[in-house]
Formats: structure tokens, sequence, C-alpha cells
């Protein structure tokens, strides 16, 4: 009953999970996108580079594993103050915030960094310097992967990207009648007709 | 027809015309078996990841009939999609099976780092047009040669039924790969002339590199390169199937405006 290692490795027989940050452009934010699951850091950058750089645009891809992020909501901190304790080494943080609900996908954009005697203590930290968000993340600085910032490595893995057609996704062609006309004609259900006017 | 600072001869043409078909054919090849993986790959990860790879490689092959098409007004639509087998110009290499995903990492491999060495040698072309699609189309590919250079190296270096299936894939493909280097008819003047890379430079340059990655670092053992190899007219019966299928809708709707 107490061999939880050969139970784990049984059951589940996934690569590690990293979550993806990409920066738009230099002086962007780096913002956490999606993840990837890698067997190591370099294939974890390699995959994410496909998955997440196709277009747009990006310049830089940092990847961080599953097991060295902590993540907290206020609501989770509520229900589970001990977060505030997770222990582990002290060093610089990087402290991520989710902001808004609006993006499809879930963007947290990477703030800054705090300097903290362990996981814990930079999410009490990063709640006292950002109070009024929907979840906070944090991660120390040594588990962060990053792309090379040589230009050689900015050429390959960035450049082509910025020249493949990129098109939004109204532009494509739809069978039947496309659905901001439906929105106008106020036939999408459960969803006001007044909703362009806002 | 225009040839920067270089009037081509009625020769020269003929000749890049052929070298530019054989580059764009392995590369459509090579897509459609990259393409078979979609679905099928062992993570969703690189499912996507070869999907990319597989499209890049079709937009070279894009590049490379356009250049044609400067040269000789032909439409690359038609031939991509109209063409018959004993009319395609592609390597063997790139129209057998895909394989395992050791078979289809191995042959990315071999064929990216020559794509990747073609494409860094054409970009001191003194053929304007080739020059500026290979400086564009070099950089991402490579990207793919890291892409699977990685996964070679984790197959051969992962347990012994990866290393086992890496090995026999080496084994299978790496005669077929020779056949990348010969050079098209009449290339040899285009060579002399400065238009085309020297085939002979690239192969060494790609021994050299995927010899190093292969034995030293990933404990592969490579086989011996048979003396001759089958010219580009020569196909295996794998191909007709391929083209079958690739070009069924096209010949399904000849007159499509869109598809």
């Amino acid at each position: 009953m107490t061999e939880p290692q050969p139970h784990a490795q049984t059951t589940d027989t996934q690569w590690p999970r990293w979550e993806v940050f990409k920066q738009d452009a230099p002086n962007r934010p780096h913002q956490a996108v999606g993840s990837v699951h890698a067997g190591d850091p370099q294939h974890a950058l390699l995959t994410a580079r496909n998955v997440f750089v196709r277009r747009p645009a990006a310049v830089s891809l940092w990847c961080v594993r599953e097991d060295d992020l902590l993540t907290a909501t206020p609501e989770e901190l509520t229900t589970t103050p001990t977060l505030l304790d997770t222990p582990g080494g002290p060093g610089v943080y990087y402290v991520g915030v989710k902001r808004t609900n609006k993006r499809s996908m879930t963007f947290v954009d990477l703030s800054g960094t705090v300097t903290a005697d362990g996981p814990g203590d930079a999410l009490r930290q990063a709640r006292t310097l950002h109070p009024d968000v929907l979840a906070w993340m944090v991660f120390p600085e040594t588990a962060v992967v990053r792309t090379d910032e040589d230009p050689g490595t900015v050429d390959s893995w960035f450049a082509p990207a910025k020249e493949k057609t990129y098109k939004q996704q109204q532009y494509y062609g739809v069978i039947g009648r496309h659905v901001g006309e439906l929105k106008r004609a106020g036939l999408m259900p459960g969803r006001a007709a007044s909703e362009d006017h806002a | 027809m225009t040839a920067g600072t270089h009037p081509l001869t009625d020769t020269q043409t003929q000749a890049l015309i052929r070298r530019l078909t054989a580059l764009a054919d392995d590369e459509i090849i090579l897509a459609h078996r990259g393409g078979e993986w979609t679905g099928h790959a062992p993570i969703l990860e690189e499912d996507i990841a070869l999907a990319n790879i597989a499209q890049d490689e079709l937009g070279h092959a894009g590049l490379y009939l356009t250049l044609r098409a400067d040269l000789d007004g032909s439409d690359p639509d038609r031939l991509a999609f109209f063409r018959d087998p004993s009319q395609y110009t592609n390597t063997r290499l790139v129209e057998l099976p895909k394989g395992d995903w050791a078979f289809t990492m191995v042959r990315q491999f071999l064929y990216d780092t020559f794509e990747a060495l073609w494409m860094e040698a054409a970009t001191r072309s003194t053929y304007a047009p080739l020059a500026e699609v290979a400086a564009k189309a070099v950089r991402e590919e490579k990207f793919h040669v890291q892409h699977t250079a990685l996964w070679v190296e984790r197959l051969a270096l992962g347990t012994p039924e990866s290393e086992r299936r890496t090995q026999a894939a080496l084994t299978e493909l790496w005669p077929h790969a020779a056949q990348l280097f010969q050079p098209v008819e009449s290339e040899a003047e285009l060579v002399h002339s400065g238009l085309l890379p020297d085939l002979n430079a690239v192969h060494a340059r790609w021994t050299g590199l995927v010899t190093r990655h292969l034995t030293d670092k990933c404990g592969l053992t490579l086989p011996a390169t048979p003396d001759t190899q089958p010219g580009r007219d020569t196909h295996t019966e794998h191909l007709a199937p391929l083209l079958a299928e690739m070009q069924s809708v096209a010949r399904a709707h000849p007159t499509a405006e869109l598809w």
C-alpha cells in the first residue's frame, strides 16, 4: 500500500508538463501561453517553438517544468493558506499574474522578480505586490529554460514566422452564414444582439 | 526570363529547371510522408510539430516551383498535382513509406541536414532569385535540423528497443541518402558558373556533420554506401500510391479554381 513510486510510474506514462512563456517583442513581458509535454528541457523548447511560435511573432521562449511552478487564486489562498508556507530554496523568483479572463488563452503576464525565502514566500510577496488579480504564479529563476539570444537562434526560430501568412479567424470562408451575421440578427442563442453595442 | 546579371543560355535554363524541380519534388513527397503522421504521431505536441515541418517543406517546394515558373511559365499546382510517377524526379529516400517514428526522424534528419547545407550554399548563388529564396528558407531549415537531430539522439540513446529501431532505420535509409547528391543533367555547367552549389562540396560537409552526430553523439553505426545509385527517374513501387492519394482531389476537380 505504501509504494507510491512504482504505482505512479505504471499509471502515468506522460512526459513532464512544461509551462510555455512567449515574448512577442522586446520590452514586452513574457506571457504564459499554454503547455507542452516533453522529456527534457531542450525538447520542451523545440516543441514549444513549433506549437506556439508558428505565427505571428515571438522573440523569446521560456519553458518551466510544472513541478517548479506554484500557482494560486485568491479563493485557493482562503481555503488553503498553507500554500504561503510552501517550502523550497531561497533565491530570485519570477512573479506572474493573471489579470483577465477575456483572452481565449490563459495568459499569465510575468511582472518581474522578487527575492524570496522559497516559493511560499514568493507567493506571499506576489499577493502583496498585486492584490487585485485572478491568480498568481511564482517559480524560481533557476527553473527557467530559455532560448538562446544569439542572432542565429533568433533568425531560425522566430524570424520566419513573421513572414508567413497570418489570417485572423474571421477572414476564413464559412459554410452558411458567418457567426457575426447571426449575432447581429439576434439569432445566436444565449447572446443578446446588443452585445455589438457594448 | 531574367537571370540577374547573367543571361542564361538555353542549356543552363533547362538544367536549372531540372534542379529546381528535383528539389521541389523531394520537398513535396517528404511533406506528404510527414503529413501522414497527422493524427498519429506519438504525442499531440509532436503531431503538431511534424505537421508544421511538413508545411514548411511544402512551402519550400512552392518557392522552388515559383522560381521554375519564372523560367518556363509552368504552373506550380499543375506540376504538383497532375504529373505521373514517371514524371516525378524525387529521390527514393523521401518516397519510402513513413515507417515508425525512428524511421521518420532519421529520414527527416538526413534530409534536413542536406537541405540546410544546400540552401546555405545557394545563398551565394549568382542567380539572384535563387539566392533570395535560399536566404529566406534556410533559416527555418536550420530549425528543422535541430528538432530532428534531437529526436534521433533521444531515440538512439533511449531504450534498447528505440536504439534497435533507430539503427534499423539508418541502415535502410543511408544508401538512399546518397541519391540526394546526384547531379542532374548539365548541372556541372551551372556549378561552374556559380549559379548552383557544388554538390560534392555539400556532400562532404553533410557527411561530416551527420557522421559526427550519428556515430559520435548517438553511437549508431553507419552502413556502407553502395557505389552506384539509381537515378531520380527510377522509383520504388511506393510512389504511385502516394501520388494517387495526394493528387486525388485535384484530379477529381481539375477545373476547380480554389482548393
